[in-house]
């Protein structure tokens, strides 16, 4: 496990792929440059399992306070996610006030994104058995119970020990690809010319 | 329940379902399920009938769900006023158009945000209903906020269905179950009913988190008064919908557009036939349109 994942630390796990028919590797590159160009870039998520508002910001800030920052692990995967590729043009924390997206920073076919102020490429494993939900109706289920059926994202606190399994072969051990450092204000709702 | 035709009552419900505006999640509306919302609508005809009904707050449609079973007599029985009280103006226009429609004299919903004291021409009640935030993160302090105004809406006297978690695996549900009764009681209610993990949700994060009815009765001793003030303590506004969500907002306000119930038009582009034959046949223009 990565030295990062230390006991305690806040990770926003999700599966990353193809989006809005543009390839993992295109839109990896295109991040950087963002970062380089205007210092952060957006990187766009959708689902209700990560809310913007209710369930990232909320604990992001909350790791804050305690001088700690939230790592983004990506497990890449295939994707035949073919969202039209609409850019957001407007951004907010809130639902009520709105910001200009940077012409720099294009999110394209995502209603929520995260803040990110970098983005590596790794290998490791994460055993999710070593993970709880950290907030939401389901906070402190072990990452391996919760990340099933449609739940493919979450905001997930490192245990002290990973969970005693009566089988090893319960565990979710996911392939992260891709790290990041989520940046404030986190997470923002997005919208663009519909 | 009583004999009931089970495939025109869902057909009902389908019908409400589909004039219900699309939840948001931020303010915690998150939709229960289309079987639990029949037998709930079921029970709550039943338990409210021939009563006057509030509901303090109802993005699921149940009172609506109730109305219409009975305006069809899917069910027999049924409240004989049912009043929704709710800061989304979709929600209220949403019920109020519906209930024109269908010729439901007995329904109506007005906007009202729970911060604030009831209307004063609010009339007084025999019961409520109210399925709030479930107060998570707020000790349940968001729950007592609806279930106060209800007891308000009966004067003091009456009974009330609150619907909130009961899960055995989210145990604060049970810490919240605990702080409500506590509250309720302290209130002059005491629990005369609870029917335990009873109903499921659209909620992609826990879609096998439950809820529960607590009903919920006034003591014999209680007196018809009704002291309604709004909400302004900090302790009760934070987290209320969740953690650090504080409200900010009065009223979620509809924004008016041509056919409420039809695909708006920027969720498609139409792409003609090729055929020149077709293309004057179904041109926009043409009598088949009119």
């Amino acid at each position: 496990m990565s030295e990062f994942l230390r006991s305690g630390h806040g990770i926003l796990f999700m599966k990353v792929g193809k989006h809005a028919k543009e390839s993992l590797e295109d839109i990896v590159a295109r991040k950087r440059r963002e970062i380089d160009e205007a210092g952060f870039a957006l990187w766009g998520y959708g689902g209700n399992t990560c809310h913007p508002a209710t369930m990232v910001r909320p604990f992001a800030e909350e790791r804050a306070l305690l001088g700690e920052s939230i790592t983004l692990c990506m497990e890449p995967m295939d994707s035949k996610h073919d969202a039209p590729p609409v850019r957001a043009t407007e951004y907010s924390t809130n639902g009520v006030d709105w910001v200009q997206i940077p012409k720099a920073i294009n999110s394209v076919g995502s209603r929520f994104a995260l803040f990110l102020s970098d983005l590596s490429e790794v290998d490791f494993e994460l055993p999710l058995s070593g993970t709880e939900v950290a907030i939401g109706p389901r906070e402190g289920r072990s990452g391996h119970q919760y990340i099933q059926h449609r739940v493919d994202k979450a905001c997930l606190i490192v245990r002290d020990r990973a969970t005693i399994l009566n089988d090893a072969r319960q565990d979710k051990i996911v392939k992260i690809g891709l790290t990041a450092t989520l940046m404030p204000p986190y997470a923002a709702f997005l919208r663009g010319e519909e | 329940m009583s004999e009931i035709n089970l495939k025109n009552a869902m057909n009902t419900i389908s019908d409400v379902i589909q004039n219900r505006p699309r939840a948001l999640r931020e303010f915690d509306q998150i939709y229960m399920k289309a079987g639990d919302m029949m037998m709930q609508s079921e029970f709550v005809a039943r338990w409210a009938k021939n009563k006057h009904l509030c509901f303090i707050g109802d993005g699921d449609a149940i009172s609506v769900c109730v109305a219409l079973l009975d305006r069809r007599k899917d069910v027999p029985y049924g409240p004989s006023k049912i009043t929704v009280l709710d800061f989304d103006e979709r929600i209220v226009n949403a019920i109020n158009t519906f209930a024109e429609k269908e010729k439901i004299g007995h329904l109506d919903a007005r906007l009202y945000n729970v911060l604030e004291k009831l209307p004063d021409d609010l009339d007084t009640y025999d019961c409520f209903y109210t399925n709030p935030p479930w107060g998570q993160y707020n000790d349940g302090t968001s729950v007592s906020a609806f279930v106060d105004r209800g007891i308000e809406a009966v004067s003091n006297i009456g009974e009330g269905l609150i619907v909130i978690g009961d899960d055995p695996e989210a145990l604060w549900t049970h810490n919240v179950l605990a702080k409500v009764q506590t509250r309720s009681l302290a209130k002059g209610f005491y629990v005369a009913r609870m029917q335990p993990e009873l109903h499921l949700y659209h909620l992609d994060d826990a879609p096998d988190l439950k809820s529960c009815n607590l009903l919920v009765r006034s003591l014999g001793s209680n007196k018809e008064v009704r002291e309604s003030l709004p909400i302004d303590d900090p302790e009760v506004l934070h987290n209320f919908y969740g953690r650090l969500q504080v409200p900010r907002v009065r009223y979620v306000r509809e924004v008016p557009r041509l056919n409420r119930d039809k695909a708006t038009e920027y969720e498609y582009t139409l792409e003609l036939l090729e055929d020149e034959a077709c293309r004057n046949f179904y041109a926009p223009d043409t009598a088949f349109y009119s």
